[in-house]
């Protein structure tokens, strides 16, 4: 067998293996810990685009872990949606910890660096592991390391809010995940297979009976919690404001994603998009939370006073969007929602270290102090413009490559007012987005602010953040590479 | 009725435990009590995950050449209580020290108190 073949267990492994180095490594060379962990997750980016052209040739990768065959066999399945988001996940990682390199240290003790990085590791891989487990349990089993790694990342600095933060995402997580647990027994017990592909023949040949429909509705509101669909957010404002900026861009970037997309691979891969369709009663339920979601995180977010705040409410408006793309069950609604789940990625990371840079070299928080911000910091300003245009919408940016399509499937679907909704949602993102860019750019400093004393971050971290920002304006110009790959590996799910 | 009950009385227990635990989680406004709720609610899923693989008199599912394959416990579902216990201690370690911590800052493990401190 070609040593190309396990390329799709090296992708999550090589991050893994390195998270165990960096404590080792720590006691003798200090330095090394940086370049280490992103020498692996360089590893992994470039391993997931060499498995590209397979994957896009073949439909999709399939690895039997110890050669056991599946449904027996643990499975390791890279479709091209799993791939899509791994190599969403590995770009921002990587970014992000280039950029914590001098901002950390600004946020937790100095001893807690080697901890940090190796927490920061398995994070990134047990979501990767996520996107590419072919079976539920081992799905499981991967979202339980993310969530356990992001309680103790949200903790880390140790003061009393950041606990109490984390603590408050435990007491909500948690249950979720042994919801999830549930499900994954509810479903064994009427099926015998914990193997997806496995499981969604015999769910079609069983029928749906009460068992299957309870596993499902479980399986949603365990995932529902860790996207924190509303009204089932309450714990995301605090710990992503709370959190150190580059994990609160991990978390509203990557982590929230991955309950969404846990209910994609759920609906579409495992209970296959039939049963949404028989029960139309429970997609549309999903859909009308995510109306409510998109329309209480913009509101929320236009009210606050607290820059991570905003931001965070931001996420809680977005992850409704998705959802809606979800719900509505059509093949160019939820490429709108697998695009905006890539593009809200980049841009939401972008935000939140934009404003950790904004913190890091001013202390400032409030967005009443960000008035006059672009005289000593225009270049961080001017990242967080253009990856605000992406949030909001705005032309040739990804995010309106998205909401065009969301759109254009609410509008297939006969549906006109979740196609109002989501330009009102753009409306209510362009107030509290503008709002920020109004202070930043044509109001002066508040008395005593922004002093002369206070420079542009270092270059490291404004570059980050340019990457990201300007990354959301390519992949706008560059949709028309993606969107065919991404329609052709969704409408698989929708023609049976 | 009741038959049917008797006959599921390993998923009725399991359910009743899972809401004492949710119960718990939800009304009780001690940190450490919620925490010991999740405890209960994780029982009560490994108990019934136990329990799909259950036979009475069954025996344990060792495989040696020309034994007979009928009579076993589905081994599965223990493999899953295993991994699942192994998540539960690491997220109630984890927990825990978060408790002691949030003691050590603030004096108190009551939700009501600790939403009152704004620092």
């Amino acid at each position: 067998m070609a040593l190309s073949h396990h390329f799709v267990i090296y992708v999550v492994i090589t991050p893994l293996l390195v998270a165990l180095l960096i404590p080792i490594v720590n006691r003798w060379k200090k330095n090394w810990i940086i370049p280490l962990t992103s020498l692996a997750l360089v590893i992994s980016l470039t391993l997931s685009i060499l498995l590209l052209p397979n994957v896009l040739a073949s439909g999709y990768l399939s690895y039997h872990m110890g050669s056991w065959e599946p449904p027996f066999g643990i499975e390791v399945r890279i479709d091209f949606l799993g791939l899509f988001m791994m190599i969403l996940i590995l770009i921002v990682t990587l970014v992000v910890a280039v950029y914590s390199r001098r901002q950390i240290s600004s946020e937790i003790e100095d001893g807690k660096t080697a901890t940090y990085y190796a927490l920061y590791l398995i994070f990134s891989a047990s979501m990767l592991g996520f996107c590419a487990a072919g079976d539920i349990f081992n799905m499981f089993v991967f979202f339980e390391l993310t969530a356990v790694t992001s309680y103790a990342l949200v903790a880390i600095p140790g003061t009393g809010r950041a606990i109490k933060a984390s603590i408050k995402y435990l007491l909500m997580g948690a249950p979720a995940s042994i919801l999830i647990l549930f499900a994954i027994g509810l479903l064994y017990s009427v099926t015998g297979t914990l193997n997806m592909a496995d499981l969604a023949d015999k769910i079609t040949s069983l029928g749906y009976g009460p068992v299957v429909i309870a596993s499902y509705v479980i399986f949603i509101t365990g995932f529902a919690v860790k996207a924190a669909l509303f009204p089932l957010h309450i714990w995301l404002p605090d710990a992503h404001s709370i959190a150190p900026s580059p994990i609160s861009a991990l978390l509203s970037g990557l982590f929230v994603k991955m309950g969404v997309f846990g209910v994609i691979r759920l609906v579409h891969s495992v209970y296959s998009t039939n049963l949404s369709f028989d029960l139309g009663v429970i997609s549309g339920f999903l859909t009308w939370v995510a109306v409510a979601a998109v329309i209480y995180g913009s509101i929320m977010a236009i009210m606050q006073r607290d820059l991570k705040m905003m931001i965070a409410y931001s996420t809680v408006a977005h992850v409704g969007y998705i959802l809606i793309g979800i719900g509505l069950t059509d093949v160019r609604a939820l490429m709108g929602s697998m695009y905006h789940i890539m593009d809200h990625g980049l841009a939401k990371a972008c935000f939140f270290l934009c404003a950790g840079s904004i913190i890091y070299q001013s202390g400032y928080r409030k967005i009443d102090d960000l008035k006059g911000a672009s005289r000593q910091m225009p270049l961080t300003c001017a990242a967080f413009a253009l990856a605000s245009l992406s949030i909001i919408g705005v032309p040739p940016t990804a995010g309106f490559i998205s909401k065009w399509y969301l759109v254009w499937g609410s509008l297939n679907a006969d549906n006109v007012i979740l196609g109002v909704v989501i330009l009102l949602g753009s409306v209510m993102a362009a107030i509290y987005c503008f709002r920020i860019l109004y202070y930043m750019y044509f109001l002066p400093p508040l008395k005593g602010n922004w002093q002369d004393t206070v420079g542009e971050a270092p270059a490291l971290m404004v570059g980050t953040s340019w990457i990201l920002a300007i990354a959301t304006l390519v992949l706008g110009i560059v949709a028309s590479l993606i969107l065919p790959n991404l329609q052709k590996a969704i409408e698989v799910f929708y023609i049976s | 009725m009741w038959s049917a009950l008797a006959e599921n009385i390993n998923y009725a227990a399991a359910m009743i435990l899972f809401c004492i635990g949710f119960y718990t989680v939800i009304m009780r406004r001690n940190v450490i009590k919620k925490i010991i709720g999740l405890n209960i609610m994780e029982t009560a899923i490994f108990f019934f995950l136990v329990s799909i693989g259950y036979l009475k008199g069954g025996s344990a599912a060792i495989v040696t050449q020309g034994a007979e394959y009928t009579g076993m416990v589905n081994p599965i579902p223990q493999a899953l209580v295993l991994t699942g216990i192994v998540i539960a201690v690491s997220i109630n370690a984890l927990s825990l020290s978060l408790a002691i911590r949030l003691y050590r800052n603030y004096g108190t493990l009551s939700v009501d108190k600790l939403k009152e401190v704004n620092e």
